[in-house]
């Protein structure tokens, strides 16, 4: 395919605010999985990987009124949003935006907002009815209405594989010549429908989470949104602006087995892989580093692990998850793991999967050493989801 | 780029009309509730009854209608599977909630949680069928069927697929009724009844099989100014190689309630004052993904070379002397329109 520039990312999640918090918290690994501080759960004996500002804060930074009607997944998700458009120098409020498509990827939307009125309706008002009757386009609406008019707006929703599929719509709608410029990415808050929800699938870690460790006892859950703006050649050159870097293909694929569950060969993961790869004209040898899903679950890094080496055979490159620094993002993780292999392309380092120790029986040997030994030009990363909605995505270094 | 021309081979549905059936073309059943349930089919004559047991509504009649047209079209598997839905399973998303909330975090069973998310029926279709294709789920309110099926387009246009599943499908519960009726969404006076909405079709890029009709084009915009709409529709219509004078009619999504009827008239007197409009709301009710519904009828109308003379919208003492095309027309509160083309091959 013809490659698709990336020139504007935003990130916030547990490890910071921001891509220059976030790069800090990669490089020092240091997690943002921690003690709970504001979901009001009784769990607390479940990490997980919140975003470091209260709702109330959200809003002031934002400089917006204090309404109970934002959501915590559009305040997040705003705050990356914000970050992307300005790198990518596009004007909000501006005839420009109308040309922009802004495509956004969440599952559990209002849900928070829900949960807080919830059982309370009979004596609530009509504000109270209208918070409860989110859906998932509320959301995304909510985000984007900040910046201004976009050209359209849509809300993919695959649980936790939603973002990637997001961006592959917008780039989808670049290739067919209906876009010159695409805003795509993913928001998710915590709440307490589904930290309690993967809680009774008995998959939560009750400590921090260990990707592809021997010992790993399950995921933390995490909270944040990414977004990346993508462009063509054409508009690149007449905007003037410079490309972080390039997607270069990406997969879709089902796994078709179970709806909670990844079948043990892993082969709606090894179709994804093999389809980014096809599509992007590559072997698994051009690729110097997987950024995997490897949410930390015995099932999933099982699964996975047969998939990657069922790709990539003897020229396994290294690999690792991040979510034992941010948490499962759910929806967001997609696109805040691409906006990670982002910085991993820019500043040239391999993003550590900490907590890591004993090796898995078959299982992949996570990357533990920052330091590349070869130039990483090509990235690939997995997100997969509820009933096998499987994605991956390649990503490559920019050459100014 | 050239466009292809997609055609929908097959188109099935479950609502408040008898399911898997026509018949509501002859003999619509009618209603003066304020919310009606679908009319379920025999669920055990396409699932096992095991397995009957362990799902939620929506994923039955998704699976029923989804079966129904890969077995009529004898295509096992798709290269696609592409659902809109605009609050997925929401029986089990409310069972779950309202158990959580009521009891606590500490009585907590999987069964509904592992069922609760946008995208269960999208892979269960996948599941049952084996099919590992492309499979994505949109939910975007009233427009997440046409964003299902513009993803199908696009991806047909780009040749990455030739055959594609798509379904819009929504169930409705009673507390999540009132919650709309309170707002206002539904249930107003002289609105049609809510209903329950489960429809799969067969697009296809293939036209060596019979088929119902052609989708010849889909546009989706936000906030457009008239003049823009009017540009969308121009350009869709020019690209499906017709004229403004070959679209045969109009099919809107009015009901009853003038906040949301009002759009679509002013759309329809700007720019079609002289066309037959059609309705399908009345006979199918409300929800977020009955558009789907819409488009399955006017698939139907137009296989038949007829428009049962209910559906003409009697606003306007004109009917189909030909039925060439049919514009399908959706909005969600004004801001964001649909238009989707259909058309005899």
């Amino acid at each position: 395919m013809e490659p698709i520039y990336i020139t504007g990312a935003g990130i916030v999640s547990a490890i910071g605010i921001g891509k220059t918090e976030t790069l800090a918290s990669l490089l020092a690994a240091r997690t943002g999985v921690r003690e709970m501080k504001y979901l009001p759960s009784c769990h607390r004996e479940l990490p997980v990987g919140e975003v470091q500002l209260s709702n109330a804060e959200m809003m002031r930074t934002l400089g917006v009124d204090n309404d109970p009607r934002y959501t915590r997944t559009a305040l997040i998700g705003r705050l990356a949003l914000k970050e992307a458009l300005e790198e990518a120098r596009l004007t909000t409020q501006s005839e420009e935006l109308k040309k922009i498509h802004f495509i956004s990827a969440t599952t559990v939307g209002g849900m928070d907002r829900r949960e807080m009125l919830h059982g309370k309706e009979p004596d609530n008002n009509l504000l109270h009815a209208i918070i409860a009757t989110h859906n998932g386009a509320d959301c995304t609406e909510m985000i984007a209405d900040y910046f201004g008019d976009f050209a359209s707006l849509s809300t993919v929703s695959t649980a936790c594989s939603s973002a990637i599929n997001a961006i592959i719509t917008g780039a989808n709608m670049m290739r067919c010549g209906l876009a010159d410029i695409v805003v795509v990415g993913g928001a998710e808050c915590l709440t307490l429908f589904h930290l309690n929800g993967f809680n009774t699938l008995m998959i939560l870690d009750h400590e921090q989470c260990k990707p592809f460790d021997r010992d790993r006892a399950g995921l933390n859950l995490g909270e944040g949104a990414a977004y990346l703006v993508m462009e063509t050649e054409a508009s690149v050159s007449s905007r003037r602006v410079t490309p972080l870097a390039i997607l270069s293909g990406y997969g879709n694929a089902c796994d078709a087995y179970h709806q909670t569950a990844s079948s043990p060969d892993g082969e709606g993961a090894f179709r994804a892989m093999q389809e980014a790869l096809a599509l992007a004209a590559m072997s698994p040898a051009d690729i110097q580093y997987i950024n995997a899903h490897g949410t930390g679950t015995p099932n999933n890094d099982e699964s996975e692990s047969h998939a990657i080496r069922r790709v990539f055979g003897d020229s396994l490159p290294p690999v690792s998850s991040t979510k034992s620094f941010t948490g499962h993002t759910t929806s967001a993780s997609g696109s805040i793991e691409a906006v990670i292999c982002l910085l991993a392309l820019q500043h040239q380092f391999l993003p550590v999967n900490i907590n890591w120790h004993t090796p898995m029986e078959n299982g992949i040997v996570p990357v533990t050493n920052a330091k590349t030994e070869k130039e990483i030009r090509h990235i690939l990363s997995n997100a997969f989801g509820f009933g096998g909605n499987d994605s991956s995505l390649i990503l490559s270094k920019y050459d100014s | 780029m050239e466009k292809k021309r997609l055609y929908i081979q097959a188109a099935e549905q479950v609502s408040i009309q008898q399911p898997l059936s026509e018949q509501w073309m002859e003999d619509p059943v009618c209603y003066q509730d304020t919310f009606v349930r679908a009319i379920n089919p025999s669920f055990r004559d396409y699932i096992p009854a095991n397995e009957v047991r362990r799902m939620g509504n929506i994923m039955k009649r998704a699976l029923v209608t989804g079966l129904k047209v890969l077995n009529d079209t004898g295509i096992a598997h798709p290269d696609a599977i592409i659902t809109g839905t605009g609050m997925g399973c929401m029986d089990y998303t409310v069972r779950f909630l309202d158990t959580l909330v009521e009891n606590g975090e500490q009585t907590l069973s999987p069964t509904y949680f592992m069922q609760s998310t946008h995208n269960t029926v999208s892979s269960a279709l996948a599941i049952y069928t084996k099919t590992h294709g492309y499979n994505v789920t949109y939910s975007h309110g009233g427009l997440s069927f046409e964003q299902a099926l513009f993803d199908a387009w696009m991806q047909m246009q780009l040749g990455t697929i030739s055959t594609a599943l798509v379904g819009g499908h929504d169930e409705m519960v009673e507390s999540h009724f009132e919650l709309l009726q309170k707002t206002g969404y539904i249930g107003v006076e002289g609105m049609v009844p809510c209903g329950e909405v489960a429809m799969s079709m067969l697009l296809n890029s293939d036209n060596s099989q019979d088929c119902l009709c052609e989708l010849a084009g889909i546009s989706i915009c936000h906030k457009p100014t008239m003049d823009g709409l009017k540009r969308q529709v121009e350009r869709l219509v020019h690209e499906a190689g017709m004229t403004m004078g070959d679209v045969s009619a109009v099919m809107t999504g009015v009901n009853g309630k003038a906040a949301n009827d009002d759009y679509y008239m002013s759309v329809a007197d700007t720019l079609f004052p002289n066309v037959p409009l059609l309705r399908y709301k009345h006979i199918f009710g409300e929800n977020y993904t009955v558009s789907a519904l819409g488009m399955y009828a006017a698939a139907h109308c137009l296989k038949r070379n007829a428009v049962p003379p209910f559906m003409y919208d009697t606003s306007r003492s004109l009917s189909c002397d030909t039925l060439r095309s049919i514009l399908i027309l959706s909005h969600t509160e004004g801001k964001e329109y649909a238009l989707m083309l259909l058309k005899r091959p």
